[in-house]
């Protein structure tokens, strides 16, 4: 892979069903080792740009590179295997079996005892809820608690790639501090991190680059930070500028 | 009435529950994963109960062990049951697949008719008539074989479900399909093997319920009624709960049978499922958690 992307998508087209196209042509590479986060407005494509990479969804048209390798169509369990993971929205523990049953559950592919051991131990270093609830019914555990859950069985396998659907919607402030905390150790350990996230401020502060996702298409891709300062963005996504203020009340005077 | 009596159908019961245990997890099991109801089930179980007598009278071979040869048999069935027919409707509509189910339970009621006409049989072996001494009890030798036999199976099923990487998958993929094939899990592989496994049990329990009982090819439809009645009573896809309700069911049909009138005997089921519904909608077990199922 000369590139250094871990991930590049090419006029990547797909929706459900017999339904029109969600994703209208969508061109996006990621670096490895980066933290990307995907703004968007609800219905531009986001989630299922994810479904589409993970292989939930079949893509219609267009390739998915994965480290150098074709995966677009293959079945989400082969995908896993070749080192991506993915975190969907919403509640996705398997809430009647117990905390520790669901990480082990993340090992299911790896079949050397002493491997899955080790990290085990990894996961329960990085996420001590694990540690902590180990016995618990996951579907007892606040909302947090289960994405931390979530996140823990995701890195089992040692996932070069780990996407993220809003892990921090409906969660209190401090269980979503928690979880981008987390997101950026697992970034800073090495893993390469794509997140959609619906609070844009808080998903491009907490990342290295972003990109702006518009009608199935990327719009706007560059270093998140400076995304923040991009007035469009501003403007559209971050709930400032000219829309968001009230229409000036009419001067002068009304004539006839 | 006598204290012995009711010792004697408590025990009956045990075994009974055991036995309607054996039939109704694995259809539990196969709503839980694929969430359909297969009405064929007990049509299938009748299928292993002709097959059994088939090897017993060709062969000479003993109902229990039939079974070693009836569960691969099953499980092969089953195997290609779901990958032929309900894997390809199940992609289009789910409720295509119910009435597939229907039309497999038809076929196999059709196909037992035209080889072993539909006149009452039965399994009879040299110890059918015998009687085992318990504690003052005196139970038929049949009655504690299919007892033990199903609680031994039941085990088997219980300690593969939750004490094996499989299992676990199996599990997996009935509480979360999405997650767990974003774990690894292929859901189609892992919902096939769960199909073929439920038929498995149905197989097995054939030969046990044809030395308790005569039978012939509609039986099924009185028995698909009960299994039905205990699964949605044990509440919905939760495999312990199906469990539970077998035994409950099996010992208060027991104790009915020497306690009240003949004719209350097939209403018990489902005066006692809507009188549990009642009180607990979810059934004994039932998801009261969101998305628990």
């Amino acid at each position: 892979m000369s590139s250094g992307n871990v991930l590049e998508m090419r006029q990547l087209f797909a929706g459900y069903g017999s339904g029109g196209d969600i994703l209208r042509g969508v061109d996006l590479q990621i670096e490895e080792g980066d933290f990307m986060c995907l703004i968007g407005p609800n219905g531009a494509g986001k989630s299922t740009l994810l479904r589409t990479i993970s292989g939930l969804v079949k893509p219609r048209q267009g390739s998915i590179q994965f480290r150098g390798q074709e995966i677009g169509g293959l079945r989400p369990d082969r995908v896993f295997r070749l080192g991506l993971a993915h975190v969907p929205q919403g509640r996705s523990t398997f809430p009647d079996m117990s905390v520790w049953e669901n990480v082990l559950m993340g090992a299911y592919t790896l079949h050397d005892r002493r491997i899955r051991q080790e990290r085990l131990e990894q996961a329960c270093a990085m996420f001590p809820i694990v540690e902590r609830q180990r016995n618990k019914v996951a579907g007892l555990l606040s909302g947090g608690e289960q994405k931390q859950v979530e996140m823990a069985r995701a890195t089992m396998t040692g996932a070069r790639m780990i996407l993220l659907d809003e892990p921090t919607l409906g969660l209190e402030p401090r269980a979503s501090r928690t979880v981008v905390e987390k997101m950026q150790e697992l970034n800073a350990s090495g893993v390469t991190i794509l997140l959609v996230e619906q609070n844009a401020r808080t998903g491009l502060a907490a990342s290295r680059t972003g990109c702006v996702m518009e009608l199935g298409r990327i719009k706007l891709q560059g270093h998140g930070p400076t995304l923040l300062q991009d007035p469009e963005v501003k403007r559209l996504y971050l709930g400032q500028g000219g829309t968001m203020t009230a229409p000036r009340p009419p001067t002068g005077q009304v004539v006839a | 009435m006598n204290g012995q009596l009711l010792a004697q159908s408590l025990v009956l019961g045990i075994l009974t529950g055991g036995l309607y245990g054996l039939t109704s997890v694995g259809l539990s099991l196969i709503f839980g994963i694929m969430r359909i109801i297969n009405i064929a089930h007990a049509a299938l179980i009748v299928l292993g109960s002709y097959l059994a007598l088939a090897l017993f009278r060709s062969f000479g071979l003993d109902p229990l062990l039939s079974i070693l040869l009836l569960i691969p048999f099953f499980l092969l069935l089953g195997g290609a049951i779901q990958w032929g027919i309900l894997d390809k409707l199940s992609s289009k509509d789910l409720t295509l697949t119910v009435l597939a189910t229907f039309g497999v339970a038809i076929i196999v009621e059709g196909l037992q008719g035209a080889i072993w006409s539909s006149t009452y049989v039965s399994i009879r072996t040299p110890y059918s008539l015998s009687s085992v001494q318990v504690a003052g009890l005196y139970i038929p030798v049949v009655r504690v074989m299919a007892g033990l036999a199903s609680f031994v199976l039941l085990a088997a099923v219980f300690v593969l479900l939750y004490r094996t990487n499989l299992g676990r998958a199996i599990r997996a993929t009935t509480q979360n399909r999405t997650a767990a094939q974003l774990v690894g899990v292929h859901a189609g592989f892992v919902t096939t093997v769960a199909f073929a496994a439920g038929l498995a049990m149905a197989g097995a329990a054939g030969p046990l319920l044809g030395m308790l009982y005569s039978f012939y090819p509609a039986t099924h439809w009185l028995l698909i009624g009960k299994l039905l009645a205990i699964v949605v009573l044990g509440g919905l896809g939760s495999l312990t709960g199906t469990f539970a309700a077998a035994l409950v069911l099996g010992v208060a049909e027991q104790v009915a049978g020497v306690t009240l009138p003949l004719e209350w005997g097939p209403m018990l089921f489902y005066v006692l499922l809507f009188g549990t519904l009642i009180v607990r909608p979810q059934g004994f077990f039932g998801a009261v958690r969101r998305g628990s199922l």
